[in-house]
């Protein structure tokens, strides 16, 4: 037996092909259907003008996009021996504005995306987590709009904002500007004590064991009943590698497979398209979807919050982990917990401004008179590593490769190897089940095809 | 040098005439007493959702006073006079009898993202519990096949009365595969149609939607086109911009409450009260425009002091839109307010011809031809000219400046 379901309330829509076994699903497919080609239009355009096409690969992500950009432009730079001159504040002012988003993105994604389906395998009537009208939905509605006005501060508008040049930033806050921020991000700090938590700040960035799931009262604590609930802590586990290419001040790179390795070799990161539909053509039988599938060293690594949690030791999330693997419960929470450390990094990063530095320095060389170089960036965006190729040749964009963290999540199989998420759905005994651990690793559908 | 400088200050300072904003006491009047007799017809009418916006506001602890001041704000924005702000307030009260069907095709999520982020007291009250928005795929619980049901069902119920609001471009490339909807595989293109021929008027929302946006810049590999080049015989209200301001998505659902109308529209079929003006009319740096001066490199002494972004490429002088005046994110700020200048989102092909590190007068901008108001085509090729020649004059102007004051420091 086969069943399609298409998976919505995403950016886009995804399709998934399960079939069954004994009322277990032994086998599944993701389909992405929607494609843009963002790759050929970046094509022979000048460099810079990559800073306003690559954050409109998508307006939940962008910020990261803009990031690698300019990272990219930089490291250009650096490769033909002309490294710019950066000074911290504009490297702060970025950093802040790229935490600010994922903070965003996490609150929608827990209200909004995965916990009234979980919520809807009990019962009809969502409550205060109903959509567009219960107190609780608007009040995270609420709190995502107002953090993301301190990203408004320094880029101007959010989605789509672009403040980073090569070179270093054009904004320039005063200390009013600033204070304003902190106030924003205290907004989502209030709400994490009082609705995603239940526990004093302080003390969740303590938790540091299993029984502190114990002190968790407010809606990570009702989620955690409705998981076990449900088992999902026994549900959607995949490959249990993780990997996670960028870093920050929060963030660290590296890689976990059997144990942990703190040095990853870029070029062993590759692209396939076995069953990845060309432009030319879509009716090739084997092809299904417009997603590549993304390997490291020739093997499917998870990457996203739980990915960055394991590799930077993260003490609560590595316990929560011992006991219940990469499930769709370690991955929720993974989410939720680098919510809380992201608004305590921000706010302390924040505090290390020094408005009287300068915001940019001019590159001595203009990218239009680069006769040829190429470079790569990575950052880490709301749903994991996102990795960014750049190629100029006379000055004019030659190739632009770009693998966001859907692709390595949500990519189909590669030769004998189940993607991540296909891997994870296997072994669902419900739809509902399987498209909610598809949701565990927060599908975006824009993302993964671009 | 003069005649230019001179010609340069007439084509920027010049009122623009375009908007009428004022129409005269007998046509307000008259809209006056037609928007009264809208709005009393669609109170008798049953709402589509049980909810008093007024209990809204007072349950979730809005001050009135606050709410009152959104009222007179929108009301400017939808350019009528005061002596509507009643009216307007109870437009807003009655929008749940206007149904919403939201679709996202070729899109990247960022309009809904921005409409997420509206400006009201409260506009989670006033957007989500009083609009009547009866399908939109991530704003919604249901989704897969009990989404396409939901979706059916609101067509099929509210046939002939619906606001389509479409987001993202269309594929129509190599037979529209490049983007399909729902389990049937339906494309974009087809989808697009069926759900537009039931409605009572199409908006489109961002400039994917409206005219091909990102998807459709050069070399467009997927043929992506805007909503107007295909669906006719439908009423289609444009709103540009990437993101399309919700403000302006507020407005046009409050204006079709008010008037049962589409707003007056220019012939890229934007609305005016929007669209109507130049950025580079309302904005907080053009004393220094007018003034001669520019930031000529970011982080120099011009962007320490806020100076005008026109030589490092703000596309302002030739983009309609009002965020100078509504800005984003509930008016915290704007994309000039933060020194990186204007990159004309909201006008045809702004990412073909406006990119980014182009200052304007070198970009590869052609006359607004074919659709827009004859006056704007006149104001636009005026514009282009002196826009050139406006350079000239002022890096001469500024360069005779600096000059003069080296030699007065000698
Ligand atoms: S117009 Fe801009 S914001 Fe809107 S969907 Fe297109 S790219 Fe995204
Ligand atoms: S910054 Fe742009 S919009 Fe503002 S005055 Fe200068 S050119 Fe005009």
């Amino acid at each position: 037996m086969k069943t399609v379901e298409i998976v919505e309330r995403i950016e886009g829509e995804a399709k998934l092909n399960c079939s069954w076994d004994n009322n277990v699903i032994s086998d599944a497919r993701i389909d992405f259907l929607n494609f843009r080609g963002f790759e050929f239009i970046l094509e022979g355009k000048a460099p810079l003008d990559a800073l306003v096409y690559t954050p409109r690969i998508c307006g939940i992500c962008g910020q990261a996009h803009l990031k690698a950009t300019v990272d990219a432009l930089e490291n250009i730079y650096e490769n033909i021996n002309e490294k710019l001159e950066v000074t911290p504040k504009a490297k702060l002012l970025r950093e802040i504005g790229l935490n600010i988003e994922i903070i965003d993105s996490h609150i929608k994604w827990f209200y909004m995306f995965i916990l009234p389906d979980i919520i809807k395998l009990k019962q009809n009537d969502l409550g205060i987590y109903q959509p567009l009208k219960g107190s609780r939905w608007l009040g995270a509605s609420k709190t995502a709009s107002e953090t993301i006005k301190s990203l408004a501060i320094l880029g101007g508008q959010w989605p789509h904002t672009s403040y980073m040049i090569p070179g270093g930033v054009v904004t320039d806050p005063t200390l009013l500007d600033l204070s304003s921020m902190m106030n924003y991000i205290d907004t989502a700090v209030m709400f994490f004590e009082k609705s995603v938590a239940g526990v004093s700040f302080d003390k969740y960035l303590d938790f540091d064991s299993r029984d502190d799931l114990n002190i968790l009262s407010g809606d990570m604590k009702y989620f955690t009943n409705l998981a076990f609930e449900n088992s999902f802590q026994k549900i959607g586990t995949s490959h249990n590698r993780f990997i996670a290419l960028g870093e920050s001040s929060l963030f660290k790179t590296g890689k976990i497979r059997q144990r942990a390795i703190n040095k990853l070799d870029l070029s062993k990161v590759r692209e396939f398209t076995e069953q990845t539909f060309t432009i030319e053509d879509r009716a090739n039988p084997k092809k299904h979807t417009w997603s590549k599938a993304v390997c490291y060293d020739n093997n499917f690594y998870e990457t996203g919050p739980l990915a960055r949690a394991m590799i930077g030791n993260k003490p609560f999330i590595k316990e929560l982990h011992k006991s219940f693997k990469d499930s769709v419960f370690t991955r929720v929470m993974a989410r939720m917990d680098e919510l809380a450390h992201l608004l305590d990094n921000t706010k302390s990063l924040i505090k290390q401004v020094d408005i009287s530095e300068e915001s940019y320095i001019k590159p001595k060389i203009n990218l239009k008179d680069i006769d040829s170089a190429k470079a790569t960036s990575v950052v880490e965006a709301c749903r994991g590593s996102l990795y960014h190729d750049i190629e100029i040749e006379k000055g004019k964009i030659k190739k632009y490769d770009v693998i966001t963290p859907t692709v390595w999540n949500l990519g189909p199989s590669h030769k004998e190897q189940k993607g991540i998420a296909q891997k994870a759905i296997i072994g669902s005994k419900s739809l509902d089940i399987a498209k909610i651990v598809l949701r565990s690793f927060d599908v975006c559908s824009v993302c993964t095809t671009h | 040098m003069i005649d230019s400088a001179e010609m340069v200050k007439k084509v920027f300072t010049q009122k623009s005439g375009r908007v009428e904003t004022n129409k005269g006491d007998e046509y307000y009047n008259e809209l006056f007493d037609s928007a009264k007799e809208r709005l009393s017809s669609l109170r008798a009418q049953e709402p589509l959702k049980d909810i008093d916006l007024m209990d809204v506001i007072d349950s979730e602890g809005v001050n009135r006073r606050d709410f009152m001041k959104w009222v007179s704000a929108t009301t400017a924005t939808l350019m009528l006079p005061p002596m509507f702000a009643p009216l307007v307030a109870e437009a807003t009260e009655l929008m749940n009898r206007v149904p919403v069907i939201w679709i996202e095709l070729q899109d990247c999520a960022g309009n809904s993202e921005a409409l997420l982020r509206s400006a009201a007291p409260t506009v989670d009250d006033l957007l989500f519990d009083v609009l009547s928005l009866e399908f939109h795929e991530a704003l919604q619980a249901a989704a897969g096949h009990d989404a396409d049901r939901q979706l059916e069902e609101a067509v099929h119920h509210f046939k002939g009365d619906y606001l389509l609001f479409v987001e993202g471009a269309i594929p129509m490339a190599n037979e529209g595969r490049y983007g399909t909807i729902g389990a049937s595989g339906e494309t974009f293109h087809d989808h697009l149609q069926r759900m537009a021929k039931d409605s009572a008027a199409v908006v489109a929302v961002g400039t994917c939607a409206t005219f091909g946006g990102v998807p459709a810049a050069a070399p467009n590999p997927t043929g992506a086109v805007g909503v107007m080049d295909l669906v006719k015989g439908k009423p289609i209200i444009n709103i540009p911009a990437c993101p399309a301001n919700p403000a302006n998505m507020v407005g046009v659902v409050l204006h079709y409450v008010l008037t049962g109308q589409v707003p007056e529209l220019d012939s890229l079929l934007r609305p005016k009260f929007a669209f109507g003006y130049r950025i580079h009319d309302n904005c907080e740096r053009r004393a220094h425009f007018d003034a001669g001066e520019f930031v000529e490199e970011w982080g120099d002494i011009g962007a320490e002091n806020n100076w005008c972004l026109y030589k490092v490429g703000c596309k302002g002088p030739m983009t309609f839109n009002n965020c100078s005046i509504v800005r984003y994110n509930e008016g915290t700020n704007w994309p000039v307010g933060v020194g990186r200048g204007c990159i004309g989102c909201s006008e045809p092909d702004f990412w073909d011809k406006y990119a980014y590190e182009r200052p304007m007068a070198n970009a590869n901008i052609k006359a607004p031809t074919g659709g827009v108001e004859k006056t704007v085509d006149e104001f636009g090729l005026g514009l282009l000219t002196a826009t050139t020649v406006g350079i000239g004059v002022h890096a001469i102007g500024s360069a005779i400046a600096g000059k003069k004051s080296d030699e007065g420091e000698e």
